[in-house]
C-alpha cells in the first residue's frame, strides 16, 4: 500500500525543507494534519510526498507541461499556454523514431495512428514477430496541439524524446509474448473499427490511470460512476476545463503523483516508466547542449505521471550517466494508418464512447471559450514570438482546488432537451417504436438519475442510462442498440483517413522489393519473370513477395511454373507480374497496412475472427501464415483461434476438411519441428473432446452424413494415440461410442467399425452380423447402405480393409440383381469422390485376397470360406524352451496375468530338430553366450 | 411474527431496518413514498461507511448498482417497471424489496398464468353479497392492483408474459389513465389511483414468444434487464446468503466447506462460459445456469447428505446433485456434461486436487448411471 512512498531519490530532508519554505508549505501541513487524523504513517507519507512532487515539478527550470490522454482540458490548457509562451522548442513524450511521420500528418484526417512495424525481427524472440507499435493521434489532444503549433510556426523545433519503438520491445520481459505483457497490448477488436490497430502495442502520451485494480474499484464505487473514463471526466476533466494554467498544472502533477505513489512497489511497469524518464531527460539535456537553446524558451510535454517523477535524472540539473542502449538490427517500417475512436478505446481499455465524448467536450469547450486551436494545414504561418517572461513565482492553487467541491458542468438544459429529441429520432431510424413520450421520459429519467447519484445536473452517462431505461425494450430491432446510438449521438465514432500523398509505404515497399527483377514495374505491361532460386538466392525475397501478392491481389502476380505448399518450395519459378495494371489495388492495400505481410496478417486475422469463421478456415489461415509469413507467434495465434472455433462448432459439416488439414499440418510440424506447437496439441485434445461430444448427436442426426461421421471417427481414432499422449481420456471416446445409437444403416456400419476398432465388438461377431444381414430377406434391400458405411469406415479403421473386401465380394455374390444394380453407380461415385484415400487401400487388399491369374481362380477358395486351419504343431523351442520349462515361474505368472492356462509341452525338446541342427552348424553365437554366462 | 410464517415478506422481515431508515431519511420523497430514492437504494444494496449511518444495513440484492438506480427512478416517473431476465436472476426478489422499501407492502401481487383473467387485474364480485344487497362498492372484490391504486402503493405483476395478451392489455389503461371505471355501478364508479401508485412487473426472457407484450403496453413500461450474475464474488455472497437462510429454515446443522462452495461456483462459471460460446441450443445445457439453480443444487446435496448420507456434505454428493439437476435432455445434456467432466473437471482435479477429486469421481459415476 505504501507504494514507492519511500523517498529514496531526491533526498528526504532537503525536499521537505524546500517544500516547507515554498508556496506549498501550508497545504502540506494541512494534509499532514488530515493524515494524522487517519492515524496511519503511510498515508501521511503519501500525502506529504504528493505535495513535494508538485513542488519539485513546478520548480524545474524547464517548464513541464503535464498532460493526460484524450483530455480536452489538457488540450485547451495547451492552446492557451502555447499562445502565451510561444516556445521555440517543444519536447514531446513520443517515440523518437516516429518524428518523420509527423510531417505527413497534414495530409491526413484525424484520428490516425503513427505506426512502426517490423515483420522480420532481429534480436527479439521469433515468437514475437511481427512487431507493431502504434501511437494514435486525435484532434482533442494536447499533443496534437503541440505538434500543430510546432509544425505551423516557423523557427519552432519539435523534438520527440521518448525511447524508440525498438526500445519499447527491448524493454519488454522476454518470457512474455510481446503485446500481452505490454502496458497496452490491444485486445481483440469486436468490430471492424475497433480492430483497426490489429494486435499492435499501443503507446500513448499521458497514460494516467490508477496503478492497481482495488484503487480504481474504490474510486469508481465512491464516485458512483461506472467507468474510469467517467470518473476522470467528472472529477478531473470537467473542473479543469476552465481552470487557469497554474491550477491545471498543479492538479495534474498532483494526480500523477498520487497514482505513482499508490502503485505497488517494484511493479515491472514502474521500472520501465522510470527508465523512460531517464531516457527522456537524457535526450532533452543532449538536445539543449547541442542546440544551445535557452531552457526558458522550451516546453516539455509529458504525461502527468512522468511530471511527478522521482528518478535522480529528473530535471536539467539531475544526475547524468544513464546509458541509452543501441537499437537492434530489426528493420522497422513506418507509416500512418487510419484509426478510429473505437479502435483507440479498444486498444487502451477505455469505456466505449469515452474518446467520442472527449471530442465532443473539446468542441464544446472551443465554442464556449472562443479559443482558436492550432491546426495542421501544411503551411507555416507566424513566427515564434519572443518568449514571454516566466509567469510570476509559483503560488499554491491546489488548496483552493482541493477544498472546493467538484462542480460538474453537466449538460445544460437546452443541450439535454436536444439530445432527448435526437436520441428518439435516431432510435426511430434504427427500428425502435419510440415517440415524443419517450423523449419526455428520457429527460425526466436523466434528471432523476442524476439526483439519485448525487449530481446537480445529468452527465452524458446519466443521459445514456436514462435512454436505455426508457427506450430499450426486450429486443434490439436493428443493428445497433440504444447504448450504441447514444455513443453515436454524443460524438460518434470517427474513422480517420490517410491522404494519398502520405500513404505510399506499402506500394513503395512492393516496388523496392521487386526491383531485383529488373523490370519497370510501374508500366502497364505484363512482365514474365523467371526466377532460378538455386542459382540466384537473392531473388528469394522477391519470390516470397510475389507469393503474398498472389494471395492478396491475384491479378498482380500469376505463377506459371512453381508451387508453394507446406514443406515444399520450387527451386525455379516463372511469374506473370502485372503491378502497374493493378497499382490501384496495391495502393488500396496500403490503406490496410504498412507492408503486404501486415495486410495478409490482418486479413487472416479477420477471416478467423469473423462471426461465421470455421475451424477449417482457421486451419487454412494457419497454413497460409506458415507459407507466407513465417512468424511463429502469429501462426500460434491463428492456431489457438482454430482451437476455439473448433470447440464452438456445433455442426460437423466441416469435419472432413478439418481432418485433412489437421493431418497435413501435424505431419508438417512433425517433419520440421522438434515438437508440436502448443496450439497443435490443444487442437488435438480439443478436437478429441469436441468430436467425442458431438459423436452421439452426429450419429443420430439425419443432417450429418456418413462422410462427416467417418471423418469424425477418423479424427478420433487416427489421432487417438497422439491425443492420449497429450492427456485425453480413452473412456470419453468409449462413453461417446456407447451413447451413440444410429438408425441409418450406413452409420450403423460405421458404429460397428468403430466398436471393432475399440475392441468393443470382436471381428468374428461383426462378420456374423454382416452374414446375418445378407441372410435376412427383410434387410437385404438396405444392405448396400451398410456397405457404403463400411467403405467410408476404411478411412478411420483401415484395419477393416480385409473385411470390407470380404463383404463386398459376398454382396456381389449373393445380392439379388434388383438390389445390386441400382446401387452400383452410387458405389462407383462414392469411390470416385474419395479415390485418393480409399481406393488404394481397397485395391491393395483385394490384390492380396484374390488370385493374380485366371487359372488360379478356378482352384481358389476365398479365405473366409476356407475351413479353419488345424492349429499349427507346437514349434520346437530348442534350448530356450528347455530353459523356460525348467524355470516356469515367470511364464506362469505372465500366463496368469493374461488369463491363459499354464500348459507346458511335455518332454524335453528334440535335440535333432532343425533348430539344434542350425545351432550345430553355426555354434559361434551359442558358444559366445555360454562363455558370457560362464 | 416472522417465526409464525414460513416465509415472511420483506417489509416484515426487515421492519426494523425500514423503520430506522425512515427515521433518519431527510431526502426528498416522491409522492407518498416512505423512503427517498437514495434510502431505497441503501436498503436494497446495503450501506457503506461513507454513508455515515449509525447501523449497518446489509446488502439484500446482489447485482449492478445501475439496475437498482434505474428501477427506482422508473418508479418515481410516470411509467411502470418491467424487470426482465432469465429465470433465477432475482427479479421477483428485487421487485419485493422495491415494493417493501417504497410503500411497506410487497404483497399486492397478481400472478400471471394462462388462467389469469381480467378480473384478477381489475375487480370481481362477491356473488352472495350481490344477490343479497345488489351491486355496490361493498360487494365488490378489488384486485391487488386496484387496492394498490386506492392506497397509492406499488402493485406487482409476476410473470406478465404468462398471462394472455387480452389480460395483459387490461394494464394499458391502468398505466396510462391511472383509473379503473366500474360500469356496473351508477355512482362512485371510478377508482382513481392515488399518487405513489405504480406497477412492477416481471417477465421471463426465456418465455419470449409465449405471449408477447403488445407495443402499446411495452411503451408504458420501462424495461430493466437483469443479467445472470457472473461476478464470482457476488455469486458467492448470494449463495452463502441463501444457504444460511435455508439451513436455518430446515434447522440443519451441517457445515458447508468453503472449498466445496468454491468448487460449485467454479463449475457453474465454467459451464456458463461454455454456454456463452455455444452457437445453438443443442450445444448448451437446457438449464439457464442461474444462481437460483446453483442454490438448488446445493440444497439438494445438503438435504441428501442430511437424510441419506453421513450428515456431512461431500464433494461426491455435490457432483451427483449437479449432474442430476442439469442433465435434463438425453443425449444433448449428457454429452455436454461428459465433455465438461473430461475437458474441465479432470484437468482441474489433477492440478488442484482437494475436493475436486471427489467431485470428479462423483460426477463420473452419476454420468455413467445416466448414460
Amino acid at each position: 500500500m505504501t507504494g514507492t512512498a519511500t523517498d529514496d531519490m531526491t533526498g528526504g530532508a532537503t525536499g521537505l525543507d524546500a517544500v516547507a519554505a515554498g508556496p506549498f508549505g501550508g497545504l502540506r501541513e494541512q494534509l499532514l494534519g488530515a493524515a494524522e487524523r487517519f492515524g496511519s504513517g503511510p498515508v501521511a507519507q503519501i500525502l506529504a510526498g504528493m505535495v513535494e512532487d508538485v513542488d519539485r515539478a513546478l520548480r524545474e527550470p524547464l517548464e513541464i507541461f503535464p498532460v493526460c490522454h484524450h483530455s480536452p482540458a489538457s488540450a485547451t490548457a495547451m492552446v492557451r499556454r502555447l499562445r502565451d509562451k510561444r516556445p521555440k522548442v517543444i519536447y514531446l513524450e513520443l517515440c523518437e523514431d516516429l518524428r518523420p511521420l509527423l510531417d505527413e500528418l497534414h495530409n491526413c484526417t484525424l484520428p490516425v495512428a503513427l505506426q512502426a512495424f517490423a515483420a522480420d525481427t532481429d534480436g527479439f524472440p521469433e515468437r514475437w514477430a511481427p512487431l507493431s507499435v502504434i501511437a494514435p493521434i486525435t484532434e482533442a489532444s494536447a499533443e496534437y496541439q503541440a505538434i500543430s503549433y510546432a509544425l505551423t510556426t516557423s523557427g519552432v523545433e519539435l523534438v520527440l524524446v521518448d525511447r524508440s519503438t525498438d526500445h519499447v520491445f527491448q524493454w519488454e520481459p522476454r518470457d512474455a509474448p510481446a503485446g500481452d505483457g505490454g502496458p497496452d497490448g490491444a485486445g481483440e477488436g469486436e468490430d471492424d473499427e475497433a480492430a483497426l490497430h490489429g494486435d499492435a502495442v499501443g503507446v500513448e502520451i499521458g497514460d494516467l490511470r490508477p496503478g492497481f485494480a482495488e484503487l480504481e474499484e474504490h474510486l469508481l464505487h465512491h464516485g458512483k460512476v461506472r467507468h474510469w473514463s467517467e470518473w476522470w471526466d467528472q472529477y478531473v476533466e470537467q473542473p479543469l476545463v476552465d481552470a487557469d494554467y497554474d491550477t491545471y498544472r498543479q492538479v495534474m502533477v498532483l494526480i500523477g503523483s498520487l497514482f505513482r505513489r499508490l502503485r505497488p512497489e517494484g511493479a515491472a511497469r514502474t521500472r520501465v516508466d522510470e527508465d523512460r524518464e531517464r531516457y527522456m531527460w537524457t535526450r532533452i539535456r543532449e538536445h539543449l547542449a547541442s542546440s544551445g537553446a535557452d531552457p526558458a524558451d522550451c516546453l516539455y510535454v509529458c504525461g502527468a505521471f512522468h511530471a511527478a517523477s522521482r528518478v535522480p535524472e529528473f530535471g536539467l540539473h539531475g544526475a547524468t550517466g544513464f546509458e541509452i542502449g543501441p537499437r537492434t538490427a530489426t528493420k522497422w517500417q513506418y507509416g500512418l494508418i487510419p484509426s478510429s475512436h473505437s479502435a483507440i478505446e479498444a486498444q487502451f481499455g477505455l469505456a466505449p464512447g469515452s474518446v467520442s465524448i472527449a471530442a465532443a467536450t473539446w468542441k464544446k469547450a472551443l465554442q464556449r471559450t472562443g479559443i482558436k486551436p492550432f491546426r495542421l494545414d501544411g503551411r507555416r504561418k507566424g513566427r515564434a514570438k519572443p518568449a514571454q517572461p516566466r509567469p510570476g513565482p509559483v503560488t499554491d492553487r491546489l488548496s483552493g482546488f482541493l477544498t472546493t467541491a467538484p462542480a460538474p458542468h453537466g449538460i445544460d438544459e437546452q443541450e439535454l432537451l436536444g439530445w432527448c429529441v435526437d436520441i428518439v429520432r435516431l432510435a426511430r431510424k434504427n427500428g425502435y417504436p419510440s415517440s415524443t413520450a419517450d423523449a419526455i421520459a428520457v429527460y425526466e429519467t436523466s434528471i432523476l438519475l442524476a439526483g439519485i447519484r448525487g449530481r446537480r445536473r445529468p452527465t452524458p452517462y446519466d443521459f445514456q442510462d436514462a435512454a436505455v431505461t426508457c427506450i430499450e425494450k426486450d429486443a434490439v430491432p436493428g443493428r445497433r442498440d440504444i447504448a450504441r446510438l447514444c455513443e453515436i449521438l454524443l460524438g460518434g465514432d470517427r474513422v480517420g483517413a490517410v491522404g494519398y500523398d502520405a500513404l505510399p509505404p506499402l506500394a513503395r515497399d512492393v516496388l523496392d522489393r521487386l526491383a531485383p527483377l529488373g523490370f519497370d514495374l510501374e508500366k502497364r505491361t505484363i512482365h514474365r519473370a523467371l526466377l532460378n532460386l538455386d542459382a540466384d538466392p537473392d531473388l528469394r525475397p522477391c519470390s516470397d513477395l510475389l507469393w503474398i501478392l498472389r494471395r492478396l491481389v491475384p491479378d498482380a502476380a500469376r505463377p506459371i511454373i512453381g508451387t508453394r505448399r507446406l514443406g515444399e518450395r520450387s527451386s525455379q519459378e516463372s511469374w506473370d507480374v502485372a503491378i502497374g495494371r493493378n497499382m490501384r489495388a496495391i495502393v488500396e492495400l496500403g490503406y490496410e497496412g504498412v507492408t503486404v505481410e501486415q495486410v495478409l496478417e490482418q486479413r487472416l486475422r479477420k477471416t478467423v475472427y469473423a462471426p461465421k469463421a470455421t475451424a477449417a478456415q482457421a486451419l487454412a489461415a494457419v497454413e497460409d501464415s506458415i507459407l507466407y509469413l513465417g512468424g511463429r507467434r502469429f501462426t500460434d495465434e491463428l492456431g489457438a483461434r482454430a482451437v476455439e472455433l473448433l470447440a464452438a462448432e456445433r455442426t460437423v459439416d466441416d469435419a472432413p476438411e478439418v481432418l485433412r488439414r489437421a493431418r497435413r499440418l501435424i505431419s508438417y510440424y512433425q517433419a520440421t519441428e522438434p515438437e508440436l506447437p502448443q496450439w497443435c496439441r490443444s487442437f488435438v485434445t480439443a478436437g478429441y473432446a469436441h468430436y467425442c461430444t458431438l459423436l452421439p448427436t452426429a450419429f443420430a442426426d439425419d443432417d450429418a452424413g456418413a462422410r462427416q461421421v467417418a471423418a469424425m471417427l477418423g479424427f478420433l481414432l487416427g489421432m487417438e494415440s497422439l491425443a492420449l499422449s497429450l492427456g485425453c481420456d480413452h473412456t470419453q471416446l468409449e462413453l461417446a461410442v456407447q451413447q451413440s445409437h444410429p438408425e441409418a444403416p450406413d452409420k450403423v456400419a460405421l458404429l460397428w467399425a468403430a466398436q471393432t476398432q475399440l475392441g468393443l465388438l470382436p471381428l468374428d461377431e461383426l462378420r456374423r452380423r454382416c452374414d446375418g444381414l445378407l441372410d435376412n430377406p427383410l434387410v437385404v434391400p438396405s444392405f448396400p447402405l451398410y456397405l457404403s458405411g463400411f467403405v467410408q469406415a476404411l478411412e478411420p479403421v483401415p484395419s477393416l480393409a480385409s473385411l470390407v473386401v470380404e463383404i463386398l465380394s459376398k454382396a456381389f455374390a449373393r445380392l439379388p440383381d434388383e438390389v445390386l444394380l441400382p446401387w452400383l453407380p452410387k458405389l462407383i461415385t462414392t469411390l470416385k469422390d474419395h479415390a485418393a484415400e480409399m481406393v488404394p487401400v481397397l485395391i491393395r487388399e483385394a490384390g492380396r485376397t484374390f488370385p493374380a491369374t485366371l487359372a488360379a481362380l478356378d482352384a481358389w477358395t476365398p479365405p473366409w470360406s476356407a475351413p479353419p486351419e488345424a492349429p499349427a504343431p507346437p514349434v520346437d523351442a530348442g534350448p530356450a524352451g528347455d530353459l523356460l520349462a525348467a524355470n516356469p515361474a515367470t511364464c506362469d505368472a505372465v500366463a496368469a496375468l493374461l488369463g491363459l492356462p499354464p500348459d507346458w509341452p511335455t518332454g524335453p525338446s528334440d535335440p535333432t530338430g532343425p533348430v539344434a541342427a542350425l545351432l550345430a552348424d553355426h555354434p559361434a553365437t551359442a558358444d559366445a553366450v555360454a562363455a558370457l554366462l560362464a | 411474527m416472522t417465526d409464525e410464517m414460513l416465509r415472511a415478506p420483506a417489509e416484515v422481515k426487515y421492519a426494523d431496518e425500514l423503520d430506522y431508515l425512515e427515521s433518519i431519511d431527510d431526502g426528498h420523497k416522491p409522492f407518498s413514498w416512505r423512503l427517498s430514492p437514495r434510502m431505497v437504494r441503501t436498503f436494497i444494496l446495503g450501506s457503506e461507511r461513507s454513508d455515515g449511518l449509525d447501523r449497518e444495513i446489509p446488502q439484500k440484492w446482489f447485482g449492478d448498482r445501475t439496475f437498482v438506480e434505474r428501477a427506482i427512478v422508473t418508479l418515481a416517473s410516470d411509467r411502470g417497471l418491467l424487470l426482465i431476465g432469465d429465470p433465477g436472476t432475482g427479479k421477483s426478489w428485487l421487485a419485493e424489496l422495491l415494493a417493501a422499501a417504497i410503500c411497506r407492502n410487497s404483497t399486492l401481487v397478481v400472478q400471471g398464468t394462462a388462467g389469469t383473467t381480467e378480473d384478477h387485474i381489475k375487480y370481481s364480485w362477491n356473488v352472495s353479497m350481490v344477490i343479497a344487497k345488489g351491486q355496490s362498492r361493498e360487494s365488490m372484490i378489488p384486485s391487488p392492483i386496484m387496492t394498490a391504486m386506492e392506497r397509492g402503493m406499488i402493485g406487482r405483476f409476476e410473470e406478465l408474459t404468462r398471462a394472455t395478451s387480452d389480460v395483459q392489455d387490461a394494464l394499458i389503461s391502468i398505466l396510462s389513465e391511472k383509473y379503473i371505471s366500474i360500469p356496473e355501478l351508477d355512482a362512485d364508479n371510478t377508482v382513481f389511483a392515488k399518487p405513489g401508485f405504480s406497477v412492477i412487473a416481471t417477465a421471463n426472457s426465456r418465455d419470449r414468444g409465449v405471449n408477447d407484450l403488445s407495443s402499446a403496453l411495452k411503451r408504458r413500461f420501462n424495461f430493466v434487464r437483469i443479467p445472470v450474475v457472473t461476478s464470482k464474488k457476488a455469486e458467492a455472497d448470494i449463495v452463502r446468503f441463501r444457504t444460511t437462510e435455508l439451513l436455518r429454515r430446515h434447522r440443519i446443522e451441517l457445515e458447508v466447506a468453503p472449498s466445496l462452495l468454491e468448487v460449485l461456483l467454479q463449475s457453474f462459471a465454467d459451464l456458463r462460459a461454455a454456454a456463452a460460446s455455444a452457437r445453438s441450443d443443442d450445444e448448451k445445457l437446457e438449464s439457464a445456469l442461474s444462481t437460483a439453480e446453483q442454490i438448488g443444487v446445493l440444497e439438494d446435496a445438503i438435504l441428501h447428505s442430511q437424510f441419506f448420507g453421513e450428515r456431512e456434505l461431500r464433494a461426491e454428493t455435490l457432483a451427483s446433485s449437479l449432474v442430476g439437476s442439469l442433465a435434463r435432455r438425453s443425449p444433448e445434456d449428457l454429452a455436454i456434461l461428459n465433455k465438461f467432466w473430461h475437458g474441465v473437471i479432470e484437468p482441474r482435479s489433477k492440478a488442484e486436487q482437494g475436493p475436486w477429486q471427489g467431485f470428479l469421481e462423483g460426477g463420473r459415476e452419476a454420468l455413467a448411471k445416466l448414460s
